[in-house]
């Protein structure tokens, strides 16, 4: 089986690891467009696999100009397979790389006090606050995903300093943000 | 559960989240079962109302420290 960590852009070279299935990692291009996968057996979705994965994606992050990283758990049977799912997607996906080129992703999870279920209207102003809340982080990313900000590298500084400020204005949120990830979540623009 | 293995919690919860849930969808074809998926929202949906009931026993000291 024919397991895809990623669709790359101006890869320098191959992170020096095994891939999910200890079968050693390849590089495959299509039409232009260039994948990194390994091809060995089927892999059963375990914490170790799944860690793998990662950690070959982040390696493809820092070792190119552009990673679009690939679902786990999505196989091919052999290289035709592989090369008729790409074909017509080629045009997307390099657009979808233009789209995250220069950029990482953090995750933000913004958990606050329940808001009073005394009347809807509060309810709706309680939550209409959580999301003014964020505003000033939306400003910095280029997108915006459920609970994922793409974010130019240039801004990464300003963003999680915005992000402590937004603790301290909001000391009834909690908010905890992971990253910075590989795009993960900014895969390709929904048709 | 002190802070720092709370933060190291979330982060592998969220890349687990990212690796199965999120990236570019190639083919058709699915291998993992829901029920997987549906573990890991359920794992995600726990520890974070966790993460509120902590902070509502500790007050301001988990939000404080909850940013890298």
């Amino acid at each position: 089986m024919i397991h895809v960590y990623g669709i790359v852009d101006e890869l320098q070279e191959l992170p020096p690891v095994a891939g999910v299935d200890g079968a050693p990692l390849e590089r495959r291009r299509v039409d232009g467009v260039e994948l990194v996968v390994s091809d060995g057996a089927d892999t059963e979705v375990t914490q170790a696999a799944v860690l793998r994965h990662a950690e070959v994606v982040e390696g493809l992050m820092s070792r190119s100009g552009a990673v679009l990283p690939a679902q786990f758990g999505r196989p091919f049977g052999d290289d035709a397979e592989l090369e008729a799912a790409i074909r017509p997607k080629a045009q997307k996906l390099e657009r979808g790389l233009d789209r995250v080129r220069g950029c990482v992703e953090f995750g933000l999870r913004v958990a606050g006090e329940s808001p009073s279920a005394a009347s809807g209207t509060e309810y709706m102003q309680a939550l209409l606050a959580q999301q003014r809340a964020v505003e000033p982080l939306e400003r910095l990313a280029r997108a915006v995903s459920a609970n994922a900000y793409l974010v130019p590298v240039e801004k990464v500084d300003e963003f999680q300093e915005a992000v402590r400020r937004l603790q301290a204005d909001h000391s009834e949120l909690t908010i905890v943000c992971t990253g910075p990830w590989p795009p993960y979540s900014f895969g390709v623009e929904d048709a | 559960m002190s802070n720092t293995a709370l933060q190291e919690q979330v982060t592998l919860l969220e890349l687990v989240d990212r690796v199965l849930n999120k990236g570019v969808v190639l083919s058709g074809d699915i291998t993992l079962s829901v029920a997987d998926v549906d573990l890991v929202y359920v794992g995600l949906r726990v520890l974070l109302s966790s993460v509120a009931t902590l902070e509502e026993q500790n007050e301001r000291v988990l939000a404080g420290r909850a940013l890298p």
